[in-house]
């Protein structure tokens, strides 16, 4: 069963979040800044993390920076999610290393079929 | 006093004086030494008769020696008051006899020998020697003596005389010239005054008296002639002067006014940009905030729906539909509205790459099936087969139409919508045209007029009725725009509607939204220039208005050629054949109407349409030769822009009926064919 860090500060969209990844049969774990990701990705090693953005504490392209440079955490995929639409943000996020890209509201069946994606890739590396 | 520099009063006054007392003084003194002269001959005549008479007398006494006879003889002399001494001398010489002027205080002394015969003059003196003689012999010698008396007299009276004469003489002759002076010197003297005068009053209005018709009077008359002539040039000197003084003051009156107009300008222009950027800013932050609410909502009623439609509750599943599609509309206006602050923000970039239009045409269609079987219409697609590929921002194009074709089934019921893609040659390049028809509800004319723009919805109702936030063909014409393609509509109420897109089939690489360099081909690098239905050539002398011209037109997707003389206009006009030339009126060496004059009277150049851009305000003129429009500076960008967009649709429509149509479009639109600026009620 794999195990996805959702790094989300709006209590609302994570609480929605967790609850359809986990009917989708994921194990979920929460983190509700910047901080207490990056922590918890480095304690419960994930399979996958979904970040968004701005968060608090510290945002999600510093931790997905911190997480990508670090020898321990460089190979979990990051899913960046941002309700900035902007092109220059996508840019940003790609630039702090992460994987994929999604914007807010998710549109749950892309997120979940990115989710899949990056999950088999994994697996058969 | 120097006699040259007298006045010419006292200059006449002393000729007059010195020639008359001259020629009365000489010609007196000529008189009276002539008569003294002729007196003093006659003086000596009578003395010598009287000593003949005398020495008649006494010849008797000297030939007997009778030395008292002679005496008493003699003595008759007391009668004679001017002869002081007389004496008789022998034959021998000796002084025989003698006579004494008894008052005389000095006598005179005598000569003691008796001389010849005859007179002389001798220390004032008269002496007269006269021979006695009886019967015809000598007996002795007379010697009278005169102290000529008379004629001192007579020489004294006369000099008093003459003096008077001279002195009366001279003062009637100063009284008259001092008179008759005034006959040359007065004319002159007043000349003289009146030209001091007009010298020290500047006053040209003076005039000399003119008395007499001599030379002066002449002089006078020229003068006044003179002065009159000065007088003119003075006046017109002073006028010429007024007018350049009301002209100056104008002009800097006029500079304040336009220093004080350019400072608003640039505040209110920074204020405005300010604003915009404000603006922008905002509308990013807030879709923001918008969608992180939007999300939940959007999520939750998507599990709901899931876990209801397990539980079998139909009912709820489609209240959470309508949850999730209102949820999904809301957030489809949340991205018109970032995505024009985007292109408000000179942000939106392009995506170049090729696709497959045929592909990119399928996909659209697929999305839309929903919309298009909603009101119950029918759906039509005319495209080429060998369609091939283009190069834009996919992204883009598939927003336009989807946008247009939604609105075409969003506005029709139970009609047909139509889509026809072509390829349509023209210089330069082939455009990818797209037409989008429908025979729906229809446009206005009305409503046309602000079809392309922002957050303007012409009718209340409609939006009401069809929702929608009006941004969509806004987007649409913006992207169009990036793209360097044409967006127009061609629609009546009730006759349903034709939208035209036309998009170049290579878009240019670069992000042409919000550049700093505008794509400024500059009189240069001329050779580089091709002829291209979309350029602009705008011809005027002043950089900054060709840089803003550039800058402005190159933003809306034209292409703009400048040049800073009317004769490298004229040459580049030859060269590119622009869709529109934008002619500026004064200009150095040939100015606009030369320039316009010639455009016109060549046949090659005189069908492309002129718009005079000028602070001379002379419509009129710019009509009479041939400009096709005219617009005062500061120029008005949309008048302007809504000028050039008429050209083109003109020029394009030529294009069109080149190519042909195809043959079973619908023609009900056509009725009212409009310019791509014009719009009508918003659609989304």
């Amino acid at each position: 069963m794999p195990k996805i860090l959702l790094v989300e500060d709006n209590e609302m969209n994570r609480d929605m979040l967790s609850r359809r990844l986990e009917k989708k049969g994921y194990r979920v774990v929460l983190a509700q800044d910047g901080r207490q990701g990056y922590l918890m990705a480095r304690s419960e090693r994930p399979d996958l993390i979904l970040m968004d953005l701005s968060l608090p504490v510290m945002d999600g392209w510093e931790v997905t920076r911190l997480l990508k440079a670090n020898g321990s955490t460089c190979h979990i995929p990051i899913i960046v999610l941002t309700a900035h639409a902007l092109v220059s943000d996508r840019e940003k996020a790609f630039e702090a290393g992460c994987d994929d890209y999604d914007t807010k509201p998710v549109e749950f069946v892309r997120l979940s079929d990115k989710i899949e994606n990056l999950l088999v890739v994994r697996q058969s590396s | 006093m120097n006699l040259q520099n007298l006045s010419i009063k006292r200059k006449l006054m002393l000729i007059t004086m010195l020639t008359s007392s001259l020629a009365l003084v000489l010609s007196s003194v000529s008189f009276l030494i002539y008569d003294l002269m002729s007196f003093r001959r006659q003086l000596s005549q009578d003395l010598m008769t009287q000593a003949e008479i005398i020495g008649f007398n006494s010849g008797a006494a000297m030939a007997f020696k009778d030395e008292s006879a002679a005496t008493a003889t003699l003595s008759a002399l007391k009668a004679k008051e001017d002869i002081v001494a007389a004496s008789l001398y022998s034959p021998e010489g000796k002084v025989f006899a003698h006579y004494f002027r008894a008052n005389k205080s000095l006598p005179p002394s005598l000569p003691s020998r008796s001389q010849q015969n005859g007179y002389r003059f001798e220390d004032g003196y008269l002496q007269v020697f006269e021979q006695v003689t009886m019967n015809g012999e000598r007996v002795g010698t007379l010697f009278l003596l005169s102290d000529m008396r008379q004629w001192n007299t007579r020489a004294k009276r006369y000099t008093g005389i003459i003096i008077v004469v001279v002195l009366i003489c001279g003062s009637l002759a100063l009284l008259l010239s001092s008179k008759l002076q005034k006959l040359i010197s007065k004319p002159i003297l007043h000349l003289e005054d009146t030209m001091r005068m007009v010298s020290s009053n500047k006053n040209y209005e003076i005039r000399a008296t003119r008395f007499y018709g001599d030379e002066i009077g002449r002089l006078i008359d020229g003068f006044n002639t003179m002065l009159s002539e000065i007088q003119l040039r003075d006046s017109a000197l002073q006028r010429a002067n007024n007018e350049l003084q009301t002209s100056t003051h104008e002009l800097e009156v006029e500079i304040v006014h336009r220093k004080r107009t350019q400072e608003e300008l640039l505040t209110a222009k920074q204020a405005a940009e300010q604003a915009s950027r404000a603006k922008s800013a905002f509308l990013a932050n807030m879709s923001h905030e918008l969608r992180t609410p939007l999300n939940a909502i959007i999520g939750y009623s998507e599990m709901l729906e899931e876990e209801v439609q397990d539980l079998g509750k139909i009912s709820n599943v489609r209240d959470l539909q309508k949850i999730q599609a209102a949820g999904k509309h809301l957030l489809a206006l949340i991205n018109d509205v970032l995505d024009l602050s985007k292109i408000e923000a000179g942000k939106m970039q392009l995506n170049i790459e090729a696709f497959g239009i045929a592909d990119m045409i399928e996909e659209i269609v697929m999305t839309l099936k929903p919309a298009i079987a909603k009101n119950a219409n029918e759906f039509q697609l005319r495209m080429p087969q060998n369609i091939g590929v283009m190069r834009a921002d996919v992204t883009k194009v598939r927003q336009i139409l989807l946008n247009l074709l939604s609105n075409a089934c969003k506005f029709t019921d139970q009609g047909t919508i139509l889509l026809d893609v072509n390829r349509v040659p023209n210089t330069g390049q082939d455009w990818i045209q797209f037409r989008v028809g429908d025979t729906g509800i229809g446009i206005t004319a009305e409503q046309q007029e602000n079809l392309f723009h922002e957050f303007t919805q012409a009718d209340i109702s409609i939006a009401r009725k069809y929702g929608g936030t009006g941004l969509g063909l806004a987007i649409s014409h913006r992207f169009v725009q990036l793209m360097k393609g044409r967006i127009m509509v061609e629609s009546a109420p009730g006759q349903g509607s034709v939208f035209t897109v036309h998009l170049p089939v290579q878009a240019a690489g670069e992000h042409p939204e919000n550049t700093q360099s505008p794509e400024t081909v500059n009189a240069g690098a001329s050779s580089e220039v091709k002829p291209d239905s979309d350029t602009i050539l705008v011809i005027d002398d002043d950089l900054a208005v060709r840089d803003l011209m550039s800058r402005s037109l190159t933003k809306l997707g034209f292409r703009v050629v400048a040049a800073s003389s009317g004769e490298e206009g004229l040459r580049l006009a030859k060269q590119i054949h622009p869709l529109v030339i934008t002619l500026d009126v004064i200009m150095p060496d040939w100015d606009g109407w030369t320039v316009l004059n010639k455009l016109k009277a060549d046949s090659d150049l005189a069908e492309i349409p002129v718009i005079m851009v000028t602070i001379v305000d002379n419509e009129a003129m710019g009509r009479d030769l041939g400009a096709s429009s005219y617009l005062i500076k500061p120029v008005d960008r949309e008048r302007l822009v809504t000028l050039i967009e008429k050209h083109r649709a003109v020029r394009l429509s030529t294009l069109e009926k080149a190519s042909a149509l195809p043959a079973n479009w619908p023609s009900k639109g056509q009725k009212n064919s409009r310019k791509p600026e014009a719009v009508g009620p918003r659609r989304h």
